[in-house]
């Protein structure tokens, strides 16, 4: 088991280490100039060459690129995750505020889609091919087509224009009052939520399909146990390790889609602080969370894989 | 002729009865006297705002604005994202009167002196301002104001600095007095706009020296303003309250001042207003202004601002663009009411030639709708453009034309209308390129397009200024890289001019060699759409010019 760890955990600083030098080549190889957006149009149209240099080196960006790299890993493993060169707030900060939102979005978003998607997925598997089947087959496609953003955007319009409602417009965390704090995160939640259900709806029944074709699950209902009984007890656990994995990578999935759902809903979490940093160019604040996403995925991964022996007790890991 | 006349002219005596009344009354007039408040404070006989008598004091007014900025440092600043949450916080030597957005008012100065040779400006500055941390407010904060503003430190860019290129010296007199000494005149409406501009805030010497002149990342530093700092979320809200030592008596009206931060023209900015989120909104999306036009109980407001919509052509890289016969005919192709129209659900525009069309000095909207270029029909624009094209040896068209445009909503819609307007019109082709605005910056700046889409702003509502900005041999914002010698000479004597009649004349006159030699072409001018809720009073901005000037919140009450 310390060996598997072992190897995991070098795996994933190996994976890690080419994320951030992936995201660090690139945020320098892009087109634009971080310094219109500091400056304004009327500053930078008036700033002089000199100017611009004396700039880039406070914001510390005329060291050498491997200088710049070398630096960044070392403030990231000593806990500094910088400065955003905007402002002046630390990425630390930002994190603290706006992470604690998009975290109960994922989360709520994952418990969204085993609600929706695992009754969907044991109907249709427990009567394949019927009326109700067909429509949940449909319904899934659908929300795996239909784009978060677009649904979200629709969703806001619907609440604002029918209901005259809005969500409150700045954060309000889970402990300073619950009821406002989930009237900020249930939408961008359900939106989530139902697209990733729709793909536990279809791994759920593919699985239980294939679990209910068992000899063990032919034995439970020729000792005359209930139906219901064969199914939560002897058919489901079986199939849900296959759920599970998709699960760990659906997370990866709602991480990725809170950037535009958040953007949608007009949510301040982390997804939003991304899609506004790329605009402004905050190189700081893009690498720091990019790398922050990219451990949650790592690490939600290894999590994974560990939790399947306590699952599956014929699984061992050596 | 009546027995009072009669009095009059009677020999001055005086009885005992008479001794005692007047005694009396001018005992009375000594005590009303001594209650009148000096220019330290908001003196009766200087001329600054006072609140409305009616005006109800206290509550929280919700204000829903860009309240992002790059950085804290107003002088620094070019964007509303700075202005629309700072402002607030601080005065400035002379400000512009909320009541009209337009007359020029005591501030901090309550009173000035020009020399007649407009060479000299003298402030009187008030007394027994502080500053929010307890300092005094003196002379010396102006003067290091100024001189960062006029000379600013190295590593630091301030877009006001050439409006003050005339200052020679400035003088402090005395702790409350403060002398402006010119190397040569200017119009006294341009400097005076210029001090009384709302990015001139009045800063601390020390906090100046403390941060060595930079304060993009100071995000508290104190100002005098009728409002204080008291916390700030970033992209969410910035919470003010009043100034209880406000040096105006009497104002701001409201407690406390929370400035929500939505980004301009955004379905959530007017979804904020509509569901009743905040009170006031700025820079709304005209389909949500649209909205709140036909809501009962709210008011939707339009006013002018200081931008101008166009594209640049780059007169180095294309030497077809270079003669002033093909920028006259790509001038004239335009349709313009039409461009107003392509993004009539997008932002607000109006129909504008070079120079500003609502002011005063520039061609009046009736006769420039006359000119062509400006008409509803363009059929006699687009002959002319055409001939033209000939003329310059262009008559089949261009070919292959790099179109940089600016990743914006309303430039993505007038790209692709100007692109079809040249084609059918002038048979000139041009390949759209949508970037990124900071790569846009830098495209134009680095000369890397034929045509170039984008809208600039100026730091004054005066032509002189954007004379030099924008049409200047080495303007900072002449991206056409545009020369014309008898034009510049022309701008350099109506900078000079102190005479109000003869500088008209001389736009006017400006105006047309521009017509004739664009060194831009003309798209639109913005508007600025404003909603809120009845109950919010005081506040007008109908007669506004821009979103910079009039910006402090400490005239509007709740009703």
């Amino acid at each position: 088991m310390r060996k598997y760890l072992a190897h995991r955990a070098v795996f994933a600083l190996v994976t890690l280490l080419g994320v951030s030098l992936t995201v660090f080549v690139i945020l320098r190889i892009l087109p634009g100039d971080p310094l219109v957006a500091i400056l304004g149009v009327e500053g930078h149209a008036r700033m002089t060459p000199a100017d611009r240099v004396r700039i880039m080196a406070d914001l510390g960006f005329s060291d050498p690129l491997p200088v710049q790299y070398a630096r960044w890993l070392v403030d990231i493993g000593a806990g500094r995750l910088g400065r955003s060169f905007f402002r002046g707030d630390t990425v630390a900060d930002l994190i603290a505020r706006r992470g604690p939102i998009t975290a109960e979005i994922a989360l709520l978003a994952l418990f969204v889609s085993w609600l929706v998607g695992l009754p969907v997925g044991i109907l249709s598997a427990f009567k394949p091919n019927s009326v109700p089947d067909g429509a949940a087959r449909a319904i899934s496609v659908l929300f795996i087509a239909i784009p978060g953003f677009w649904l979200g955007m629709l969703i806001v319009l619907a609440l604002l224009f029918w209901f005259g409602y809005k969500a409150p417009i700045i954060i309000v965390q889970v402990w300073e009052n619950p009821w406002q704090n989930l009237q900020i995160v249930l939408g961008p939640a359900v939106v989530l939520g139902l697209a990733q259900g729709a793909y536990i709806a279809r791994m759920s029944r593919s699985c239980l399909l294939e679990v209910i074709s068992e000899d063990f699950v032919r034995t439970a209902r020729a000792k005359g146990l209930k139906e219901w009984l064969v199914v939560m007890r002897h058919a489901l656990p079986n199939a849900l390790l296959p759920v599970i994995t998709i699960s760990g990578v659906l997370l990866g999935f709602v991480l990725g889609g809170s950037v535009a759902v958040e953007q949608a809903f007009g949510v301040p979490g982390l997804g939003r602080a991304m899609v506004t940093a790329v605009i402004e160019r905050d190189i700081i604040v893009v690498q720091n969370l990019v790398l922050l996403y990219a451990v949650i995925f790592v690490g939600v991964n290894v999590l994974v894989d560990l939790s399947y022996a306590w699952l599956d007790p014929r699984i061992r890991y050596s | 002729m009546s027995d009072r006349t009669n009095d009059t002219n009677r020999p001055a005596s005086i009885d005992r009865r008479t001794f005692l009344r007047r005694a009396g009354a001018a005992g009375a007039g000594a005590v009303i006297a001594s209650r009148i408040h000096r220019p330290g404070a908001a003196a009766a006989q200087d001329a600054t705002f006072r609140p409305d008598p009616a005006a109800k004091r206290g509550g929280t007014l919700r204000y829903a604005v860009h309240n992002a900025p790059a950085h804290f440092d107003v002088h620094q600043s070019g964007t509303v994202a700075n202005i629309g949450p700072q402002s607030p916080m601080y005065d400035t030597l002379l400000r512009r009167s909320p009541k009209d957005g337009q007359t020029i008012i005591p501030d901090l100065a309550w009173k000035w002196e020009i020399a007649p040779d407009n060479k000299k400006y003298t402030f009187h500055l008030r007394k027994g301002v502080k500053f929010h941390d307890g300092a005094d407010f003196t002379a010396e904060d102006v003067k290091a104001t100024y001189d960062r503003i006029r000379n600013p430190p190295k590593g630091v860019v301030i877009p006001r600095t050439p409006l003050f290129a005339t200052v020679g010296d400035i003088v402090v007199v005395d702790p409350h007095k403060i002398e402006f000494r010119m190397t040569e005149p200017r119009p006294r409406a341009y400097m005076l706009g210029a001090f009384a501009s709302g990015w001139n805030i009045i800063v601390r010497k020390k906090t100046l020296d403390e941060h060595q002149g930079n304060l993009r990342q100071v995000m508290n530093y104190p100002g005098t303003g009728p409002f204080r700092h008291v916390s700030r979320k970033d992209k969410e809200v910035w919470i003010m309250e009043r100034n209880p030592d406000y040096w105006n008596k009497g104002l701001p009206l409201v407690d406390k001042l929370e400035i929500y931060h939505f980004f301009p023209f955004t379905p959530e900015l007017g979804a904020a207003i509509l569901a009743g989120r905040v009170d006031y909104a700025r820079l709304l999306d005209p389909v949500s202004w649209r909205k709140v036009k036909e809501t009962q109980g709210m008011t939707a407001g339009v006013f002018n601002q200081s931008v101008i919509q166009a594209f640049w052509t780059n007169m180095e890289k294309n030497k077809a663009l270079a003669d002033p016969k093909v920028r006259r005919a790509i001038h004239l192709a335009m349709d313009r009411h039409t461009l107003v129209e392509v993004v009539k659900d997008t932002a607000p525009m109006q129909v504008g030639g070079f120079v500003y069309p609502f002011h005063e000095m520039s061609t009046p909207r009736a006769d420039l709708e006359k000119k062509l270029g400006y008409q509803k029909d363009v059929k006699p624009a687009v002959q002319e453009a055409r001939r033209l094209m000939k003329e310059a040896g262009y008559a089949n068209g261009l070919k292959n034309l790099d179109f940089c445009v600016r990743d914006i909503p309303t430039f993505k819609l007038w790209a692709v209308a100007i692109q079809a307007m040249l084609k059918e019109h002038l048979n000139i082709e041009c390949n759209l390129r949508v970037v990124q605005t900071s790569v846009w910056f830098d495209e134009a700046q680095a000369g890397n397009f034929d045509l170039a889409i984008s809208a600039i702003v100026s730091t004054l509502m005066d032509p002189s200024d954007i004379f030099s900005a924008w049409y200047g041999k080495n303007g900072p914002q002449n991206y056409s890289r545009w020369t014309n010698a008898p034009f510049h000479d022309l701008a350099s004597q109506i900078e000079r001019e102190t005479d109000d009649a003869k500088r008209k004349t001389m736009v006017r006159k400006a105006e047309d060699m521009l017509e004739n030699d664009p060194p831009l072409i003309p798209v639109a001018y913005e508007q600025i759409y404003d909603g809120w809720y009845n109950k919010v009073k005081g506040q007008n901005p109908s007669t506004f010019f821009g979103i910079y000037d009039v910006v402090r919140w400490d005239n509007v009450w709740l009703g």
